[in-house]
């Protein structure tokens, strides 16, 4: 009756939609519940890179310029990040280490005194694993997507984290962000624009759209993404700061391994002779 | 100097069976000369088993198995322990792969029905291992004290709650206080570090003892003890030294690749292997927005969910373990693998795969109405899988199995 389950295709099924298991899953998990990005929609995508040295010293340097004072990174130590940022020790601490007491094996415990708080409604977390528990992608969004919301105690809110108690700490660079209406192509069922009897493509407001007013902010939406870039690439690397190597020696780790595979696959095949003809 | 050694060596052998049980064990013990790669996944489990050995003493070394520096002796594994992260990421990446080798030697089991007389002490000593890793990966879990380790604890432990009459009692036994704290976290240490891993590894030699002595299987389910050459030695058979051990080498080669490709490039392995919320520390005023279970447990988180009172959950997926102790005595067919079994084992057994897997998906996701719907069947189709063995094998037209591999 059923021939076609042969002993072939079963003993490969398991295999098979196992490996379709893993492929698909989390594409299901977002696509039945809603991103994390909220209203927002999709996280926009964050392509780290590790080697860029340069990026990351630049992240270092806004997130200690402007996050620092707030939100520590309790499980990393300066002299850590002085070292794989390679920024020699002395200027280093010179720049951006504003007590003069710490020492380079100290833990970056913050710079907020205890009482301190409370003066968010909600005490600023720290954000050394941030990266690894809310995903850079979705740094990367959240920190681009305040608007002006005078309805809030700070005057913003945030698509990708409606009601967020941080205010916008970056306003003076990004500008003043407001959530606009634009008119749109309307888009039919079939993905195409929709079209009036004369050909004219049929336009429709839609609202929810990020707009900086133009000259609140000291830097273009270009320089400003970019720095952000290097923040969120920054928080990728306290994360983590083993990652750019863990990638590296992983080449070398499985280069290894293939030769070994195939040493011991012919070894095995030498053997086998003594018993298969 | 070669004399010498030669004198040492004769001088151990008389105290010590060296040379004897190297011969019964290995140079000299047969096995069939015709498998598949089914036949791998057991070697695989014991590599993985050592290698969570080993990595785990080298991780209790720097940990600290209190509540306020459990989550931050794992970070400083991470940043300031040489080669930490090496030795951390082994150990959570082969927590996942053990059971992905387990699941896969036991669907080979039932694929080729590998309980059979007189294999089913070996079986049961499969089972019970099977148990004690399910307890000692829900121990693991807990130690990091992420937010996953505490809410993952919460459910599992107020599942003891459900029992009638010592239910709560029994929970507070097990936390050791009236709430997840410190001192859950040290007796899960001291259970997942010693308590469990002697279990496993006695269990491990049970399991290996009793299949050499009634001699492993093939895919072909065909009895290798009945042809025998003048020695007595089965004609299909080959020694397992060195010829399987150089066919499980390969075996390892491959599956070390892998192992290595995720631990070095997807160690959280999508969030499958390492939860993205286990990486904020317990905290027990916040709820993660969605509590999922590691991979390997879901298929069976999902049953507890599907059923709406919480004893019958516990008792729906206490039995789905459970069951899997008397399948020996649930298969009656005359053959003991899929090729020879007729048409109705072979659809139970797709059926039972697919919705083991379906189980599993749903177990990582929330709740809809339509995906309870779908665990409440699939838990159906896992149970008939087993409670209609012993009719579908039985009344089966099946093929006849040849006398040689």
């Amino acid at each position: 009756m059923i021939c076609f389950i042969n002993r072939k295709i079963l003993d490969h099924i398991s295999m098979i939609s196992l490996f379709l298991l893993f492929m698909f899953t989390p594409h299901l998990i977002y696509s039945a519940e809603g991103g994390p990005c909220k209203d927002y929609g999709d996280c926009d995508e964050f392509k780290y890179s590790l080697n860029d040295i340069d990026s990351l010293q630049r992240g270092a340097s806004t997130y200690i310029n402007y996050c620092y004072g707030c939100h520590s990174l309790q499980y990393s130590r300066w002299g850590r990040v002085a070292q794989d940022l390679e920024i020699p020790e002395d200027i280093f601490f010179e720049n951006l280490v504003f007590d003069k007491s710490i020492k380079a094996g100290d833990l970056m415990t913050g710079a907020m005194p205890e009482e301190s708080a409370t003066w968010f409604g909600v005490e600023p977390p720290d954000l050394t694993l941030v990266a690894r528990y809310k995903g850079d992608d979705w740094i990367y969004s959240y920190l681009r997507a305040y608007y002006e919301d005078s309805s809030k105690q700070y005057g913003v809110n945030n698509l990708v984290y409606p009601g967020t108690a941080m205010p916008n700490v970056l306003l003076s660079l990004q500008g003043n962000q407001r959530l606009v209406c634009k008119d749109i192509p309307e888009i039919a069922k079939n993905g195409g624009e929709k079209r009036d009897d004369n050909g004219k493509t049929i336009m429709i407001e839609k609202c929810g759209f990020l707009e900086v007013q133009d000259g609140t902010g000291s830097l273009s939406k270009e320089e400003f993404d970019k720095l952000i870039y290097d923040l969120t690439n920054f928080l990728v690397y306290v994360g983590e700061p083993i990652k750019a190597t863990r990638e590296r020696i992983g080449w070398y780790v499985v280069f290894y391994l293939l030769i070994f595979t195939a040493l011991s696959a012919l070894l095995y095949r030498e053997f086998k002779k003594d018993y298969k003809k | 100097m070669i004399e010498m050694a030669g004198k040492l060596f004769s001088w151990l052998n008389n105290r010590l069976p060296i040379v004897n049980t190297f011969e019964r064990h290995l140079s000299k013990h047969p096995v069939p000369s015709k498998v598949n790669f089914w036949y791998l996944f057991g070697a695989l489990a014991a590599v993985t088993l050592i290698i969570q050995i080993v990595t785990g003493i080298w991780l209790i070394m720097p940990y600290s198995n209190t509540e306020e520096q459990a989550f931050s002796s794992i970070e400083y594994i991470m940043r300031d322990v040489d080669y930490g992260w090496v030795i951390r990421y082994m150990h959570t990446t082969g927590a996942s792969l053990f059971f992905a080798v387990v699941y896969l030697h036991m669907f080979r089991g039932l694929l080729y029905g590998s309980y059979q007389k007189p294999k089913e002490l070996v079986w049961i000593f499969g089972c019970t291992i099977y148990l004690a890793m399910m307890a000692e990966g829900f121990l693991g879990y807990v130690l990091p004290y992420g937010q996953m380790s505490y809410w993952g604890a919460q459910v599992i432990i107020s599942l003891f709650g459900a029992i009638p009459y010592v239910g709560e009692s029994l929970e507070l036994w097990v936390r050791g206080d009236y709430y997840i704290s410190g001192i859950t976290v040290s007796r899960f240490f001291a259970l997942h570090v010693v308590a469990l891993p002697l279990i496993l590894i006695a269990l491990v030699f049970l399991h290996l003892v009793a299949l050499h002595e009634v001699g492993a299987g093939n895919p072909e389910g065909v009895d290798i003890e009945e042809h025998l050459d003048e020695d007595g030695v089965p004609l299909d058979s080959v020694p397992f030294f060195p010829y399987k051990v150089l066919n499980g080498l390969v075996a390892i080669g491959v599956f070390l690749t892998v192992f290595a490709i995720i631990m070095f490039f997807f160690p959280e392995g999508g969030g499958y292997f390492i939860e993205m919320a286990n990486f904020q520390e317990a905290n027990p005023l916040v709820t993660p927005d969605h509590i999922a279970p590691v991979w390997y447990y879901a298929p069976f988180y999902t049953m507890l969910r599907a059923i709406p009172d919480p004893l019958g959950g516990l008792i729906v997926m206490a039995a789905a373990v459970a069951i899997f102790f008397i399948v020996p005595w649930l298969d009656r067919s005359k053959v003991a693998s899929i090729r020879y079994k007729g048409i109705y084992s072979k659809i139970a057994i797709t059926l039972f795969g697919v919705s083991f897997l379906t189980l599993g998906y749903l177990g990582t996701v929330g709740v809809t109405e339509i995906r309870k719907i779908m665990s409440i069947i699939c838990t159906i189709i896992y149970f008939a899988y087993f409670l209609l063995m012993p009719i579908y094998t039985k009344y089966e037209k099946t093929k006849e199995v040849p006398t040689r591999l």
